[in-house]
Order: C-alpha cells, then structure tokens, then sequence
C-alpha cells in the first residue's frame, strides 16, 4: 500500500511540475514587455538619490517617464544642469535654458513680531499646532516647530528664532520642506541669479486683520503693483511674477522694495557683495548649542 | 434555505467573528507593513481578495479531485494501473508542497498577464502581488478549505461555493481590518509616542486592542445559527 500512496505522489508532482513549467514558459513567451534599453541608461545618468523632487516616487519612476517622453528632462533638481545634458543627451532631445528651483519661505515674522500667540503644549509638530486655532494670532504665517527641518535630508532649512530659514549653501532644491509645510508657505522658486526677490508674507486677511496678528505682514496695499509689473496684488497679498523676472533689469523693482511700507520684499539667496562689506565689521553673535528638551520632559503626560 | 444560512455563516465568520488578522494572528506583515496610509492599505486588501480567491478555487479543485482520500482522478488513474487493487488511495500528504506550488505559480502567471494588458492596474497593484505570494493567510485559507474536505464524511465536506464564499470574505476582513488600522496610523503620527515604542510597537500594541475590540463579535454566529432555524 505504501508504495501505491509513493508512486502516485512522485507522479501527481512530477505531472504538476511539468504542467506548471510548460505554462509559465509559454507565458513568459506571450506575455513578454518590451522594457526600454534607454530606462536603463537614464537610471545610471540621475543621482539615485529616490528624494521624489521631481515629483514621481523615485529615480527610476522618473526616468520611465522620461523615456516615455511625458516629462522634460530638467525636473531633477538634484542633478542640476548637468544631469538635465545628459539625459537630453541619451533621449536626443533639446534642453531648453533651465533654472534651479530653491524653497523661499513665505513668511518673515519673527517670534517677537508675532501677536496674538499664546503658550502651546501640544505635539512639538507643525502638522499637529496646525490643527489647533490659537497657536498664534496668524493662521498663515509659520508655527516655527520645525516639519520642514526635520524633512530636510541635506541639514539645510532651521528653526531660526521661529522661523524657518533656507541655508542656500547646502540646499539642493529637492522640494521635501514644501511639501512636509501643512500651511504650503514654502514655494519652489526658480532662482535666476544667486539673489532672489521674495515675499515674505501668505496673509491672505485685509491689512486691518493682518496688523492685528502680526507686526510685519503684507497689507496688501498694492504700492509695489503700481511701482512695477512684475507685482500682482490678489487675495490681499502681493505675488510676484517670477516668467517677467529679469536679473539685469531691476530699476523699478528696486524702487518697490523701497516703497513697501511693511518691508516684505526681501532678497534671499546668497548675499551681494555690497552686503557682505557692511556687516563685515560687526561682531557676530557666538554659535549656541542646541538643547535636546523635548516637550516630554517639561509637561505632565498627556496620551 | 439551509444551505443559504451555512453560507451566511461562513461569510460572516469569516470577515468579522473569526477575522484572519484579529483573530488567527495570520498575515500580520503585510498588516503592520502596508498599514501606513489608508489608500495604500485599501490596495494592498483589494490584492489580497483577489489572490486569496484564486489560491482557494485552485486548492478546491485540487484537493477534492486528486488529494483527498478517494479523489475521483486518483482513484481514476490507480483503477487504469491496477484494475485488480481496492485500496483507497490518499494523497493527503501532498497538501500543503501542492498548496504553495500553485498559488506561488498562478500569481506569477497573473502578474504576467496583468503586466501585459493592464498596465495601470499592473503598476498600481502589482507591486503587491509577490509579496502576498508568500503570506500565511493566503495558505492558512487554504488549509481552513482542506480541513473541510479531507477527513468528513461525504455529506459534508465544502464544495466550491462554501470554499469560495471563506475566501473572498476572509479578504474582506482582511480589509476590513488593515484599512481601520491604517486609520488609527494616520492619527497615531500626530501623538506623542513614547520613544522605545514608536513603529512597529506602538502598532502591535493598537492592533492588539483593536482585537480585543474585535472579540467583541464572539457568539453572533451562534445566534445567527439559532435565527436561522
């Protein structure tokens, strides 16, 4: 009897083997997809660095999408021109000019220049102070908690007395702090010179609620439209046109900056020369040392 | 009509009483795995339906055709061998090594096809399909099928239907639970968890309750039974 149960079992295997072999090989015959030889080659070309700056999951979702010839070849922000060359290089097609695309932060209130805030306990994230009204009297402006510098892979955006501020050195224009801002106040830029013009102001209010919560908002008083074209006031907040941006032409746009009763036209960037020379003398405050108190250590638990 | 409220009953035993997850524990990587955002949980449940389906049809058909002791083609082919034998032939044994072979062979050979002519659908949940291969509560449904054919008497062993109706609805549950998990994640990622506890044990310890809530739904089915007659 045993050898009956042996030789049905070999048999029953030995038939399912050759059955599922002879299937899945003729599958694999008629099912077969062609995959782009180029896929490949622009793989090894992109940094590999998967930061989805240019806006798909990885470096290789990308370069699919690049052989498929949906998407221009200078989205990658990490590669920068170079990269953008030798992609177009690879898929044969022409690189138009391109510029690198670097977050600006589009708020520039200081703890001090805040108004209405009051003493938050909760969750020491942005995603979660956003939640709750009365945080601080401006429900546009940044929380300072910090979801942007902990996005950040490149150590390049701090927590700099509240405010999020972009250390252009070290930036790589990956996109990551504009996505993780649960109040969208940084945008990618495309810088055209070293030295860019920004507002740094989100308060969609009138200028009567906008002084009530801050001391420094945009009025929206539209000066800076009537100065020079490239502002467009709407939703009471001024915007700029970064298409009309010239570096060479900035006559009128010099003249606005000045004009702007609450100072919210601001260069960021590297610094001009000019710059650098006047604060050459100055002393400049010692570097101070981080310190590591979580809000676990100074409030009662709270699960 | 009895045979409608035996169905029902295994419906809902499945899904709810006796969740796969809550309850046998099985399937648990993908659970705590792709639990992180609810659409990416709803995918990966909607792929395990599917695969859970397809492993279940295979498996009843093979068990109650050719492993079961006296399965009609088993015993066909012995009878063509050896006219004069009477013995019962059981290949039982073969259960579990047939089980993964055609599962882990029908999902590539699905993967293939999808991947040829449905190339949305290939990319939105394909990516899923090797790694359910492998899951526990893929063949845990098939072993739940086999003990229902081999070992009962005649009368009451599952046909396809009953077969059928566990596994899609054991998927279900399946869903069920790692889209309320995925939930409770989305929120769980604005409280302040204690730090040793952040990840995967913070997430066992909510699906532990969340099993407990589960428990919850113990003896509907003896009520449901009681309804029924």
């Amino acid at each position: 009897m045993i050898w009956v149960v042996v030789i049905l079992a070999a048999g029953t295997m030995l038939v399912l083997a050759l059955l599922t072999a002879f299937v899945l090989g003729w599958a694999n015959e008629a099912f077969h997809v062609e995959v782009d030889p180029r896929i490949e080659q622009v793989n090894e070309v992109l940094p590999g660095a998967n930061c989805g700056g240019c806006g798909y999951v990885g470096c290789n979702e990308y370069a699919v999408a690049l052989v498929g010839g949906q998407v221009p070849p200078d989205k990658c922000t990490v590669g920068g021109v170079s990269c953008a060359a030798a992609v177009a290089q690879i898929l044969g097609v022409e690189l138009v000019q391109t510029w690198a695309y670097r977050p600006v932060v589009h708020c520039g209130a200081t703890a001090a220049q805040r108004l209405g805030t009051s003493e938050y306990l909760g969750e020491p994230t942005c995603a979660a102070a956003n939640i709750i009204s009365g945080v601080q009297g401006c429900t546009y402006g940044c929380t300072g908690l910090g979801d942007c510098e902990r996005s950040c892979t490149f150590d390049a955006i701090h927590i700099i007395d509240s405010l999020a501020v972009v250390d252009y050195d070290k930036c790589t224009g990956c996109g990551a702090c504009a996505r993780a801002c649960p109040r969208n106040i940084i945008s990618m830029v495309p810088f055209k010179s070293e030295r860019m013009v920004a507002i740094t102001c989100s308060n969609k209010d009138f200028g009567k609620d906008v002084k009530a919560v801050c001391k420094v908002g945009c009025i929206g008083c539209a000066l800076c439209q009537r100065t020079s074209e490239l502002f467009a006031v709407s939703d009471n907040i001024s915007r700029i046109d970064y298409d009309k941006y010239d570096p060479q032409q900035m006559g009128d746009l010099l003249v606005a900056i000045d004009k702007c009763p609450m100072k919210r036209i601001v260069f960021v960037g590297k610094p001009s020369a000019e710059d650098l020379a006047a604060v050459a003398q100055e002393e400049t405050p010692k570097i101070i040392e981080a310190d590591f108190k979580t809000t676990v250590d100074e409030t009662e638990w709270h699960g | 009509m009895e045979y409608l409220s035996e169905i029902i009953l295994i419906a809902i035993g499945a899904a709810l009483i006796n969740n796969f997850v809550l309850h046998y524990f099985v399937g648990i990587c993908p659970f705590i795995g792709v639990s992180r955002r609810v659409d990416m949980a709803f995918g990966m449940g909607c792929a395990v339906i599917f695969v859970i389906s397809v492993a279940a049809f295979l498996s009843w058909t093979f068990t109650y055709f050719i492993l079961r002791p006296g399965a009609p083609v088993t015993t066909w082919v012995w009878g063509a061998i050896n006219p004069s034998s009477e013995a019962i032939v059981d290949l039982s044994i073969l259960n579990y090594i047939v089980y993964i072979f055609v599962i882990a062979s029908s999902v590539q050979l699905v993967e293939m096809y999808v991947r040829k002519f449905f190339g949305g659908l290939y990319k939105s949940f394909g990516v899923y399909l090797p790694l359910i291969t492998t899951n526990c509560a893929i063949l845990f449904a098939c072993l739940m099928i086999m003990k229902h054919i081999c070992g009962v008497p005649a009368g009451q062993m599952w046909g396809l239907g009953e077969a059928m109706t566990l596994a899609v609805f054991a998927g279900i549950g399946f869903t069920i639970a790692i889209v309320i998990m995925a939930g409770i994640r989305e929120e769980l990622d604005h409280c302040d968890v204690p730090g040793p506890l952040k990840g995967a044990g913070i997430t066992l310890i909510v699906s532990g309750i969340l099993a407990l809530a589960f428990m919850g739904f113990t003896g509907v089915d003896r009520s449901l039974a009681e309804l029924f007659k």
